[in-house]
């Protein structure tokens, strides 16, 4: 117990340090895109990590969350922070039927079809204009005033969205260390091992991954309501475009595939590689990210946080 | 009534028939040996029962109830288990995580499970590899947790696609052994094989299949001796 205790704990007191030490605010950026990263990247791992469903398409999911969120505030008066959770629940909704459809294919077949929602999803937003506004897209001039213990809150400073990037990657990580150690969780590996075999042993793979991807989605809709929350803006291009859904890839891959602490290690080095590498190119850290990756698979092909489990004894049931 | 009961079992892919007009039941306590020449149909009879392939015409009926239509998960549900012939372990996991994973069926929290599983490892002697990655076991060893997580779903009727396929004289004979004790424990056998001997010894009755169709159907002494069946073996002139 106090294996996981200790990391948990140690995890909160950075995460309570970092604002209340850190005044440079480039810095604090960083630290809560790594934060939004962590929540993409455990929401993909869940469904590709442990359950084996490699997704090209998550940002579908994103965009869901970002727009529900985004016009909740900017139509419907209703907070962000209220509109995080119900974009996660947007998303997780529309999932259901993507589920159900894409997952009558295997393997690559799944993939691609993915990828086909993705742009059917980033079309739709480009073309609905009188929900999506099309390729104008939203912006948030301003957040709504909140007086928190006794002040106000400045939205124009970065603690108050670090605080709530947090608590979203703490819920990520928190979900996806319920779901390691749950039969949910041991059905997943199953499928991802050999999924005639599970359902041979009574596994109803198809239920076991329409309600993963639903979970998956829930945490992707989250991150792309923070998204809109913390950049104000939400366009087709920023928030339903193919490069997203592969960030989502690439971090769960680098961080190590069916990880609890995956995602977050994944974010730390590819928002540490794009922020490096972004002064001198626009799109640039894209190649960065796939070159990153290639050694990564050549190199550990169970990620840096399955790399680092493996050489800690006694690891085996950690992490 | 008979556990099992197959009545006019059709499956043809595109043009080809794989299965006609099949009909035969298996009685609760039984062994049936299921055999014929390669490419009968036996697996597919299998696959048929197992809804892992949907049949083109047919019923199929476990204790009454039909289970046409239902997808594998909801047949093993039923109570009925099968294993392949071609072992599909959980390869990346250890013997004891694949057959807990089987028990969860019947034991949804995850001690119980464990603790079916054990009751099953041992019974098919593998107590002692519990911690082993399912992919480092031997071809014997893996056709054992095949049966391990067949049982632990607790079946009342079990398929065995080949259990002896590519195994020595004395695995066979163990293989032998341990069918005859899982039907003892209650559970009624359908075992598809070619090896002839534990056929012989073991089976109740056999029936045979050739080109998807059934040519026999008896105790196993005799039906080995009636010329269709000699003749699908070893051709017409034998016969």
């Amino acid at each position: 117990m106090t294996r996981r205790l200790l990391p948990a704990l140690l995890g909160v007191a950075v995460l309570v340090a970092i604002p209340l030490s850190i005044r440079n605010s480039f810095f604090l950026h960083v630290c809560i895109l790594i934060l939004m990263w962590t929540v993409l990247g455990a929401a993909w791992n869940v469904l590709g990590g442990f359950a084996g469903q490699v997704s090209f398409g998550h940002a579908a999911l994103f965009a869901v969350g970002a727009y529900t969120t985004i016009i909740l505030y900017l139509k419907g008066g209703l907070a962000p922070w209220w509109g995080i959770p119900l974009g996660g629940l947007a998303a997780a909704l529309v999932s259901v039927p993507i589920g159900l459809l894409c997952f009558r294919l295997r393997g690559p077949y799944f993939a691609l079809a993915t990828l086909a929602v993705a742009e059917i999803v980033k079309l739709v937003a480009l073309n609905w204009e009188s929900v999506t506004a099309g390729s104008v897209g939203y912006l948030i001039t301003t957040l709504p005033p909140v007086r928190l213990f006794g002040l106000e809150v400045n939205w124009e400073r970065k603690p108050p969205f670090f605080a709530a990037a947090a608590v979203l990657a703490v819920v990520a990580l928190l979900t996806t260390g319920w779901l390691r150690n749950s039969r949910l969780g041991a059905y997943l590996v199953a499928i991802r091992e050999n999924e005639d075999a599970a359902e041979a042993v009574g596994i109803d793979t198809v239920r076991a991954k329409v309600v993963t991807l639903a979970l998956s989605a829930f945490l992707a809709g989250m991150g792309g309501g923070f998204y809109a929350f913390y950049f104000r803006y939400v366009d087709p291009d920023a928030v339903a475009g193919i490069g997203l859904s592969m960030e989502m890839v690439f971090i769960a891959v680098v961080g190590g595939l069916g990880t609890v602490g995956g995602p977050l290690i994944g974010a730390v080095f590819l928002t540490a590689v794009a922020e490096l590498v972004r002064d001198r190119f626009q799109m640039g850290h894209l190649i960065f990210y796939g070159l990153f990756m290639m050694l990564v698979i050549r190199f550990m092909p169970e990620g840096i946080w399955g790399r680092v489990r493996r050489l800690t004894p006694g690891a085996r049931t950690g992490g | 009534m008979a556990l099992l009961d197959v009545q006019g079992l059709t499956r043809h892919f595109g043009g080809v028939g794989a299965v006609f007009e099949l009909s035969f039941s298996v009685n609760e306590g039984e062994i049936l040996g299921l055999i014929g020449p390669n490419g009968a149909g036996k697996t597919t009879v299998f696959n048929l029962i197992t809804g892992f392939v949907r049949p083109s015409k047919g019923t199929i009926r476990l204790d009454g109830q039909s289970v046409v239509g239902l997808r594998p998960h909801a047949v093993a549900r039923r109570g009925i288990a099968r294993t392949f012939q071609i072992v599909k372990p959980f390869p990346g996991l250890s013997v004891r995580e694949n057959v807990t994973l089987a028990a969860f069926l019947r034991h949804p929290a995850r001690k119980d499970a464990e603790a079916a599983a054990t009751v099953q490892l041992t019974r098919v002697g593998l107590a002692g590899r519990v911690d082993e990655l399912a992919s480092q076991l031997t071809l014997m060893d893996q056709k054992r947790l095949e049966m391990a997580k067949a049982l632990a779903t607790r079946p009342r009727l079990l398929l065995l696609d080949e259990p002896m396929g590519g195994l020595n004289a004395t695995e066979v004979d163990d293989a032998s052994d341990l069918v005859r004790q899982i039907r003892a424990s209650g559970v009624t056998v359908v075992l598809v094989e070619h090896v002839m001997k534990a056929i012989m010894r073991i089976s109740d009755r056999v029936v045979v299949m050739n080109q998807g169709e059934k040519i026999a159907e008896g105790r196993p002494e005799r039906v080995v001796e009636e010329p269709a069946v000699l003749a699908a073996y070893f051709g017409k002139r034998v016969a």
